[in-house]
């Protein structure tokens, strides 16, 4: 079954707040549209209003040309229109089969779901992402065992299953590694071919330009421009997203650091993950950990700010250190950006002053002097060019890239010396990201420390001095100067390196 | 990757930690009184524990949907009331019928109701059917202000007396809701059931009806609520609208103790009736122990305290390790 849809001049309020003012997408059979904008500029909305999760409040849906109206997502589904949901669709303590055939059981007689088709043909999808998984991934376990990867791959499943012939990708490839997104990018091309849309919303630009036909720019909620993707560079589809063209370079990596002091040294660091994990930081390095999804990275990060305990030596500007607790970490100068920003770094429903001040308040006394905890926020807001209509509103009226800023504030405000970054510019927009880029290099010339994992290979080439390559909890491969390339880094996180071996 | 870990099995296996308190409860109470398996005492237990058993069960739908059901109590308070109000002790069978028939409806309406408020109007659980609880309670006390009233002799005769095969009557009811859980939960109601309990949002973007599930999970617990009333008003044959008051606790820590999560979507019915049995034979063994009864509502507390600290406890060792 092919499928054209179109949304036109649409409008969605959530409450007061506008989300989508004029927001227009044409979607045709056998072509990807790239669905592109920055955080808050409504994308998901768009998304939301396509599959019938959202009722829209204004403007019209065309399905092959005639008008229609989605009050609920049976609707939708019912003509072949499935979405991968950024922040997944699945029931945690079903299990993957359960999760993927929901609503669509095959049933036997009596009404009686047939657990062995509903096995089998789970089986079935998941030989189409076979041998990209890195434990062994069966239909019967639970979703809330799997890794983050391996929940998002069912999530897809889950979502062709239906068959659809209309396939929505919102952030699909945010947690997959790039074997992954290769494996991805090959179906969607199948699929393409079959006579499906696909429309593929990403913040990541390589891939856009990589999967993508066509384009469709969103900015605060109105549709701004679309076209061929043939037809337009990256530099001016950024141009779109972004009011005045902040089109990030990377700033390269400011010379000789040799001469600096180490400061951190870490050896034969051990968790449930890692496996003995050692390498020095000099003082003012950027340094980056890159590889697959999942093999320690986080772990690294959180051991080092006594989050999770760990086994091994490590010792800061000459001193011992072994954390049990961050609060130990905190009044040692380290900062953790945590990579859950919703769970882990942030009180949404707080205002943008308590989660600024939130690791601060000790040092303005009792009782608080607010007026000057005020000042300081309004001052490192004012310097992260964080856009806000008040220090006192909550956190949650901010977009994905402000809110991250607000996490970054409140550890800048400590004048931290050492600073771990857990894959900070995930779901962050472009030009938040060209920000947060000349950030962590200011930061450095000032003699700060990074220690900076990210999911984006780019970043990590583009940014660091170093790159430690993390492989199944080992530190596979360093890659400095000359030898830091894409290439490089790829295959190093696919373990298939050679040299440097250990 | 090592995938076998105690809270996996206990999502798998929900029922076990129930299955292990049943055959400690019964261990106990056959050392306290010996002829525990003879076939009038079994009866006589059986008939006892019966009424729970059906609340619980209804009760733990109710929570793997995600909810919670405070006024069970009341609506078994209302079908006691109905029967012992209108048959009376000099009734006839036929009467008695009808007004069964009639109490199956009143407690699916008083679900229906409970239903509305929680999923229609999207009001919290807890707070509503609390609230909902005084209205069924109150609606009781309306229809017979004092104790009293009665249903025939022959009537809780036959429910004293039948058993079929030699066994307890109880016995082959409890097979029926077994038999019925065991094939809604095998069907596409029972996935939406745990997809609803599981994750209510994600279960409406997948499309799942999840106002129409919480909607009857609400009238199944206010139907078993029904058949608890009838099945209380059989065994004490006369009427007393605060009968209900207590059975909501006990309602609640039977589908607990029987490794069903309160947070919804993990568990089953099988474990709820299990503990309900168990809930039981506990009171079984403060009688027979020669205690004062004041203990009993003290062990069961240290129970439903237990059960639901025992995730956290699994979770302390863990972060331990």
């Amino acid at each position: 079954m092919t499928l054209s849809l179109s949304a036109r001049n649409v409008v969605k309020r959530y409450g007061g707040v506008v989300a989508l003012s004029d927001g227009s997408l044409d979607v045709n059979a056998g072509e990807v549209v790239a669905l592109i904008g920055a955080n808050g500029s409504g994308k998901s909305t768009m998304s939301k209003v396509i599959n019938g999760v959202v009722v829209l409040d204004g403007g019209q849906l065309l399905i092959d040309g005639k008008p229609a109206h989605f009050p609920s997502p049976q609707a939708a589904k019912a003509l072949g229109i499935a979405t991968v949901f950024q922040e997944l669709s699945l029931i945690p303590q079903m299990t993957v089969a359960d999760n993927v055939w929901l609503t669509r059981e095959p049933l036997g007689a009596g009404g009686i779901v047939s657990r062995k088709m509903v096995n089998a043909r789970t089986e079935e999808l998941l030989a189409l992402f076979a041998g990209t998984f890195k434990t062994d991934l069966r239909p019967d376990l639970p979703v809330s065992e799997l890794p983050p990867d391996e929940k998002q791959i069912v999530e897809i499943l889950k979502a062709i299953s239906v068959d659809p012939s209309i396939l929505i990708l919102d952030e699909a490839t945010a947690s997959l590694d790039s074997r992954q997104v290769q494996r991805l990018f090959e179906l969607v091309n199948k699929w393409k071919a079959t006579g499906q849309a696909i429309v593929f919303v990403s913040h990541r630009m390589e891939e856009i330009f990589r999967i993508a036909d066509r384009f469709s720019v969103l900015r605060n909620g109105k549709t701004v421009g679309a076209g061929m993707i043939k037809d337009i560079t990256e530099k001016d589809l950024v141009k779109l997203m972004v009011d005045k063209a902040s089109v990030f370079s990377f700033a390269r990596k400011s010379g000789q650091k040799d001469e600096k002091p180490v400061c951190l040294e870490v050896s034969e660091l051990q968790t449930r993950t890692l496996r003995g994990v050692s390498f020095n930081v000099r003082e003012g390095e950027l340094v980056g950990i890159g590889g697959l999804q999942g093999q320690g990275q986080r772990d690294l990060l959180l051991s080092l700010f006594g989050d999770i305990p760990f086994a091994g030596n490590v010792q800061y500007n000459g001193e011992p250190v072994h954390f049990r607790h961050p609060r130990q970490a905190m009044k040692n100068g380290f900062a953790l950006v945590p990579g859950d920003r919703a769970r882990e770094g942030l009180l949404y429903i707080r205002s943008i002053l308590e989660n600024m001040q939130l690791p601060s308040w000790m040092r303005y006394g009792f009782p608080l002097k607010i007026g000057k905890a005020k000042k300081d926020a309004e001052q490192t807001g004012a310097s992260l060019n964080l856009k806000m209509a008040s220090l006192m509103e909550p956190v949650s009226s901010l977009s994905g890239g402000n809110a991250q800023k607000v996490v970054i504030g409140k550890w800048l405000m400590r004048q931290p010396g050492l600073l771990l970054l857990d894959d900070p510019t995930k779901g962050v927009d472009v030009g938040t990201k060209a920000e947060f880029y000349a950030l962590l290099t200011q930061l450095c010339d000032e003699g700060k420390t990074i220690l900076f994992y990210s999911s984006d290979d780019e970043e990590l080439i583009g940014l660091c001095d170093r790159v430690l390559v993390l492989h199944d909890g080992h530190i596979k491969t360093e890659l400095v100067g000359a030898a830091l390339t894409k290439e490089n880094l790829v295959s190093a996180s696919l373990g298939v390196a050679e040299g440097d071996e250990q | 990757m090592k995938r076998f870990r105690m809270n996996s099995l206990l999502t798998r296996r929900p029922a076990l930690f129930a299955l292990i308190l049943l055959v400690l409860a019964l261990i106990i109470n056959f050392i306290l009184q010996p002829n525990l398996f003879a076939g009038d005492t079994l009866n006589s237990n059986m008939r006892v524990f019966l009424p729970i058993i059906l609340l619980a069960a209804g009760q733990a739908v109710v929570i793997l949907g995600g909810g919670i059901d405070i006024s069970v109590g009341g609506i078994v308070s209302i079908v006691n009331t109905i029967l012992a109000a209108r048959v009376g002790l000099e009734g006839s069978t036929e009467a008695m019928w009808q007004y069964v028939g009639i109490s199956l409806l009143v407690g699916a309406l008083a679900g229906a109701i409970n239903g509305f408020f929680v999923a229609y109007l999207r009001l919290q659980p807890i707070i509503t059917t609390y609230a909902t609880s005084f209205l069924y309670a109150g609606f009781a006390l309306f229809i017979l202000p004092n104790p009293g009233g009665g249903i025939p002799a022959s009537i809780a005769e036959l429910y004293r007396n039948t058993s079929p095969l030699g066994l307890p009557l109880a016995f082959f009811v409890i097979a029926i809701v077994l038999g019925l859980w065991w094939y809604i939960q095998s069907t596409r109601y029972g996935n939406y059931l745990f997809a609803v309990g599981g994750k209510a949002q994600a279960a409406y973007e997948t499309a799942v009806p999840v106002t129409a599930v919480q909607f009857s999970t609400y009238v199944i617990s206010g139907l078993m609520a029904a058949f608890s009333g009838i099945a209380i008003t059989m065994l004490s044959g006369s009427g007393n609208a605060d009968i209900g008051s207590a059975m909501t606790l006990n309602s609640i820590t039977a589908v607990v103790i029987g490794g069903t999560a309160l947070s919804g979507g993990v568990g089953g019915v099988a474990g709820p009736v299990m503990g309900a049995i168990t809930l039981g034979l506990i009171q079984n063994i403060v009688s027979f122990a020669h205690i004062d009864t004041w203990w009993e509502t003290l062990v069961k507390a240290t129970i439903i305290v237990f059960a639901l600290a025992m995730p956290g406890i699994i979770n302390l060792f863990r972060r331990r390790e």
